[in-house]
């Protein structure tokens, strides 16, 4: 396809862009889930040092997390990449989110299902691993898909920083190009990504039907 | 019903044995000094005005909640208040309890995310070790003797409020259960489902089973209980063979319970006399009386769903 510019800097963006938030999701849904755990069942000191994570990471703005982490560290000596720094925040800011939607989903779960559990006899881990878990997972796929989409669109903001990432190639090609073009290939493929996270979202929904009620 | 339904029996002919129990939550004593017995084979009826404490006293039973002095005994287990022992109870008394004790709640707390039949056969599998086929094969049996043959495979949200309860009756008893608890098990039902649910557990009461029942329906309670218990005030102020309770009150708290409890259900009747007999007497539940259990039940209910 030429459309009068080079196609092939914007797929590696978009390569990079795919990477990042894979990542960061991954990342964030490992981390999240032990906090979100240790936040609704952990002892009292790491409940408030959970809570204060949370709110750092909701309370600031995404712009301030990102400059602290790549130049406000330089003070310390300590001099990240911008790949690095960028893959760092995503996991910061992802966790944070993670968390949330792991607490909010396993203290959703009505208090009669540990009860009824617990009756039964089922040990206190049988208990969470059978009935709240997968109840609490049920909950959390809708905030997880927008969690997903939210990630993804968070890459973006790497550019600031240097990252290489498809927003990045876009700016570049749009200063000696006509920039809508460029700016539509990047809609295009967002569009594209998000839909398809977005139904896959909803797929797995499906799936777990008797969560309805 | 429950043909293959096997009550178990300990030696001991004393089933669960509370011995001046008292229980707070935070600094508020919700009964004190509670003590009452029941027989193997007995049927006890809890009764009592709301916020008694009645699904309290039979959540300490089986550890769901503890208590803060004196202690319980229940099937040969001993329990005590959390001010005198130094340790909780083990993990393995926890476990023996609650497998040999079966409890059926007010809003049925089924498992929406598995099938009737897994429902039953999820606690035999994960704490007495059957095999996943033979525990569905019980449960199915079981399902079948309580009339829910057509509905092993549905998910808990697509049966009516009396075979969701009938399911969670199934449940405890796959555990071969030889105490049952009830906390108002048709309190959260449409009246016209109470039946079948009060007919079921009348099949275990006729199997001999030994119960603890919380209800408000006294009727019931005067037909299939031993012995009634009256809860109020944070105190039992009334225990006795069903009928004399309830047709013969002796304390003033009782009588006001019961006459408040039966002017309710059939306002036409003789309210200097308000006893059982003169209600049986009555006998056809009014107009009146289903709308009033109606509204209640709505009230239950909207508590239930905001906890
Ligand atoms: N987890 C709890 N924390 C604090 N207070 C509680 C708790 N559970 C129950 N209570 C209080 O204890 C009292 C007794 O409650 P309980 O549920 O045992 O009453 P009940 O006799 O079963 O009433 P009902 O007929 O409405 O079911 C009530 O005043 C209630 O508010
Ligand atoms: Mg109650």
């Amino acid at each position: 396809m030429n459309i009068g510019f080079d196609t092939s800097q914007m797929l590696h963006g978009a390569v990079l862009t795919v990477e990042l938030a894979a990542g960061g999701v991954g990342v964030s849904l490992v981390l999240g889930a032990l906090g979100g755990l240790a936040r609704s069942r952990g002892p009292r000191w790491l409940r408030w040092l959970i809570v204060g994570y949370v709110e750092l990471v909701r309370g600031l703005p995404q712009i301030l997390q990102l400059f602290i982490l790549y130049f406000g560290l330089t003070q310390f000596g300590i001099n990240l990449s911008p790949f690095t720094a960028g893959f760092i925040w995503m996991c910061f800011y992802g966790t944070g989110y993670a968390i949330e939607i792991f607490r909010a989903g396993i203290s959703g779960v009505h208090p009669g299902q540990l009860e009824a559990s617990t009756a039964l006899g089922l040990s206190r881990f049988q208990s969470f691993r059978r009935v709240v878990l997968p109840q609490a997972v049920a909950r959390m796929v809708p905030p997880l898909t927008t969690f997903v989409i939210l990630e993804l669109k968070n890459t973006t903001l790497l550019y600031i920083i240097g990252v290489p990432e498809i927003m990045y190639h876009a700016n570049l090609l749009a200063s000696n190009s006509q920039p809508l073009n460029i700016y539509l290939i990047a809609v295009g493929f967002y569009l594209v990504m998000n839909m398809t996270l977005g139904r896959l979202g909803a797929y797995v929904e499906h799936k777990m039907s008797w969560a309805k009620s | 019903m429950f043909s293959d339904v096997m009550v178990n029996s300990t030696p001991s002919d004393i089933a669960v044995d509370i011995r001046s129990v008292t229980k707070k939550f935070g600094e508020r004593t919700i009964f004190g000094d509670v003590s009452l017995q029941v027989r193997q084979g007995e049927v006890v009826a809890l009764i009592g005005p709301s916020g008694a404490g009645k699904s309290t006293l039979i959540r300490c039973v089986n550890c769901l909640t503890p208590f803060e002095s004196g202690s319980i005994m229940v099937l040969g287990h001993e329990l005590h208040g959390t001010n005198e022992a130094k340790r909780g109870p083990s993990r393995e008394m926890l476990k023996s309890i609650r497998t040999e004790t079966g409890m059926v709640f007010q809003s049925f707390n089924l498992f929406p995310h598995m099938s009737v039949v897994d429902n039953v056969a999820l606690a035999p599998v994960l704490v007495l070790g059957t095999s996943r086929e033979e525990a569905r094969e019980q449960a199915r049996e079981l399902l079948c003797s309580i009339g829910l043959s057509h509905r092993v495979d549905a998910y808990p949200r697509h049966l009516s409020g009396g075979e969701q309860q009938r399911v969670a009756i199934c449940r405890a008893l796959a555990m071969k259960p030889s105490l049952m608890l009830f906390d108002e098990p048709t309190s959260a039902l449409d009246p016209e489902l109470v039946g079948e649910v009060l007919g079921a557990i009348r099949a275990l009461v006729d199997r001999g089973m030994t119960m603890m029942l919380v209800t408000h329906e006294m009727m019931f309670a005067r037909d299939v209980a031993d012995t009634v218990a009256v809860m109020a005030d944070g105190a039992l102020v009334e225990i006795g063979p069903a009928r004399q309770v309830l047709d013969d009150p002796q304390t003033d708290r009782c009588k006001s319970f019961l006459s408040r409890v039966l002017q309710q259900k059939a306002p036409s009747a003789n309210t200097s006399a308000p006893s059982m007999g003169a209600q049986i007497a009555a006998d056809a539940p009014t107009q009146e009386h289903e709308q009033a259990r109606d509204t209640d039940r709505k009230r239950k209910h909207a508590e239930e769903v905001e906890r």
